[in-house]
């Protein structure tokens, strides 16, 4: 074993460690053992990211492990992700009362689940095989629904169900695509590396079938229109540290799997028909999520509707597979992770402060709160595309890619549709923040705002620096590398 | 896998659609993967192929186990309704199973017949989950599905990694024991295990 693939079995082993020793340690230990355990992982994760980022041109490839440019910026992702989860947790844990466990034992299962499904995720951009990151991806549900219900209430219980119920029937259905490659590779299950499934022997039509059910399948656990119903309760009802990994992490990380798998079948099935998969999926997930940003609704409930929106939008630059869109999809996945997080991290201030908040759209937080609104006006900001937000800059790098791919009709149809996205979250984001106040809890003690406003100032740096590094990021090696594919 | 054995599979399946009480379709769903179990042992050549055979057999009786377990204690004063009548559901069944046959072609397993019934349990499985308003109606949807899927991997021509075989085993077990433990929690809940009482949350 190399030390670089050393340092990826570190990287999981850490939080499924801290998982085990945060069931077992005395209780008064159980916070300090989570905390001192996240940051080690995410020490981990950042150094394992970094390695991989640097170097994009050799990719660690082998059957069961893979660390090349896309899986170092997942990992940097769900490290950095997971890492404020953990972070912001004892504020939540503090202020939240109902869970689905025993008070004396809940802050010990929230974090032990919370660690591994956190572990699951950092081991997802490392699989080296589809079988295995299948096996990956269907284990991050039993982890996340226990998540989704954990507050035990009737909202979170229909959330966790909805949730479990439909993305374990999307996964069954990519089994089925898997089960089919599998009976049409000389090695099997054992063929389902990402170089292997290039080697598919059993014709164009049932290549096309398997690639469609494995897309289908995958994109109820990305949250992809129309196949996204459990997003929003999801990610409104679970405990915003979840709601964060969930939206931030969880769902790019299944999105790299479908890249991983249109890059590896494009030889059997074409690449053209392969990316029409996803720039279909992209344009209708835009279409479904821009009404509802229109709308008022609930503060994680809009976040969550601007998830199906982002991932849309990833779509569309995966899809379109230019180096623009490619550079697109970098800035985009790392400045949505952070502004998204941010968000849902706000959401535990916001509801101490009003409570009305986690049932209602709430205006003025600002003028009330002046330290939540702030953060909220970052995040949401930011998620709008509102410049200098780096997300406006990677839209505009997927839509000239898109536009350069030849593909002007969904370029052009993308435009209108994010332009309309950005004029209702911007509407939601002045009135969130600076429209009318209602009375709300005096802001001073509110659980978790001073973390809260500390994440806010480091994100805004970083996604400043994102924002100014986007329009070199093209003709780097990294996004040279990301269209190569793995070799 | 003869002719005779798809069609009881595809039989069990059907029947656990149209089933009205959730006993009767725990224990279809049980003869099911036995009858699965009894398809792999037989089929078993090398010590990794009998441990996944012994594998699925142990989980189709751990699971039947769980699930007796779960309905003994969410007892309900009369079944829950579903959204269609019985008749109505197979009818979607049969009309799922035949789209999906005709848009898959045939896909490389050791038969064709192997195959169709694959397509047919995951199309069932689909069904039932669908149509069915009791959560634990739902919860054997998706073991349908996982049936379908175990049935592809025993038909498949090669032999799959046994790291693969049992991680799937385990997956799928453990997405269906979380599954039972939230329909115990609804049913405490809301007392019964009803998805149609679980729609308040909506845009």
């Amino acid at each position: 074993m190399t030390s670089i693939q050393a340092l990826a079995v570190a990287a999981v082993a850490a939080p499924t460690v801290t998982a085990l020793l945060v069931a077992l340690v005395p209780a008064r230990c159980v916070t300090f053992a989570a905390l001192a355990g996240a940051m080690t992982t995410a020490a981990l994760a950042l150094t394992l990211a970094g390695l991989a980022i640097a170097d994009p041109a050799h990719p660690v490839t082998g059957h069961w492990v893979v660390i090349d440019a896309a899986g170092g910026l997942l990992l940097a992702v769900i490290g950095v992700t997971g890492l404020t989860s953990v972070l912001m947790s004892p504020a939540w844990l503090r202020h939240g009362s109902a869970s689905l466990v025993s008070a004396r034992r809940r802050d010990r299962v929230y974090y032990a689940v919370l660690l591994l499904f956190w572990a699951i995720l950092l081991a997802v951009p490392l699989a080296g095989n589809l079988g295995a990151a299948w096996l990956l991806v269907e284990a991050t549900t039993a982890a996340s629904a226990v998540l989704v219900g954990f507050s035990g209430r009737r909202h979170a219980l229909e959330a966790g169900w909805k949730y479990l119920i439909l993305t374990s029937l999307g996964l069954g259905v990519a089994l089925l695509g898997i089960a089919i490659l599998t009976a049409g590779l000389p090695g099997g299950a054992g063929g389902l590396s990402w170089q292997q499934l290039a080697t598919f022997s059993s014709g164009r039509p049932v290549a096309v079938s398997a690639y469609l059910l494995l897309l289908t399948g995958l994109a109820a656990k990305i949250g992809w229109a129309p196949v996204h119903n459990w997003l929003p309760d999801a990610h409104a009802e679970a405990p915003p540290p979840a709601s964060a990994l969930l939206s931030a992490a969880l769902l790019p990380a299944v999105l790299l799997i479908a890249w991983r798998s249109e890059r590896a079948l494009a030889p059997v099935i074409g690449l053209h028909p392969a990316q029409r998969v996803l720039i279909g999926f992209g344009l209708a997930s835009l279409a479904v999520a821009v009404p509802f940003l229109w709308r008022p609704m609930p503060f994680k409930r809009l976040l969550a509707y601007s998830s199906l929106e982002h991932l849309g939008v990833i779509a569309l630059g995966v899809g379109f597979g230019t180096p623009l869109a490619l550079a697109g999809v970098t800035v985009h996945i790392a400045g949505h992770a952070l502004a998204k997080a941010l968000g849902f991290h706000c959401a535990t201030p916001l509801v101490a402060h009003e409570p009305r908040a986690a049932l209602h759209a709430v205006t003025g937080i600002g003028r009330t709160a002046p330290a939540v609104g702030t953060t909220i006006g970052i995040s949401l900001g930011v998620l709008s595309g509102l410049p200098p937000s780096p997300l406006f800059i990677s839209e505009v790098l997927i839509l000239a890619g898109g536009f350069s791919s030849g593909r002007s009709w969904a370029a052009a149809a993308a435009a209108v549709l994010l332009a309309l996205g950005f004029l209702g979250l911007a509407h939601a984001t002045i009135e969130t923040v600076a429209g009318k106040a209602h009375h709300g809890r005096p802001s001073a003690g509110l659980p978790g705002v001073r973390p809260v406003l500390a994440l806010g100032g480091v994100s805004a740096a970083v996604l400043l620096g994102l924002a100014a590094a986007a329009p070199w990021l093209a003709g780097t090696g990294f996004v040279a590398a990301l269209q190569r594919g793995l070799p | 896998m003869s002719g005779l054995e798809a069609w009881l599979l595809v039989g069990l399946g059907l029947g656990v659609v149209v089933a009205r009480r959730r006993s009767v379709a725990v224990g279809l769903v049980t003869a099911q993967a036995l009858v699965l179990a009894v398809i792999a042992l037989d089929q078993a050549g090398t010590s990794s192929d009998l441990v996944a055979g012994l594998a699925l057999a142990a989980r189709a009786l751990g699971l039947g186990a769980v699930f007796l377990a779960a309905v003994a204690r969410s007892r309900e004063p009369a079944p829950v309704r579903a959204y269609v009548g019985p008749v109505l559901r197979a009818g979607i069944a049969v009309a799922l199973v035949l789209a999906l046959t005709a848009l898959v072609p045939a896909f490389g397993l050791a038969s064709l017949a192997a195959g169709r019934a694959v397509l047919a349990l995951v199309a069932s499985g689909l069904a039932c989950a669908v149509t069915r308003r009791a959560t634990m109606f739902q919860i054997l949807g998706l073991v349908l599905v996982e049936n379908g899927l175990a049935l592809a991997a025993l038909m498949s021509r090669h032999a799959s990694p046994l790291i693969i075989e049992l991680g799937v085993t385990l997956d799928l077990t453990l997405i269906t024991g979380v599954a039972i433990l939230f329909h115990l929690r609804i049913f405490s809940e809301l007392g019964a295990g009803d998805s149609a009482a679980l729609r308040s949350l909506r845009d």
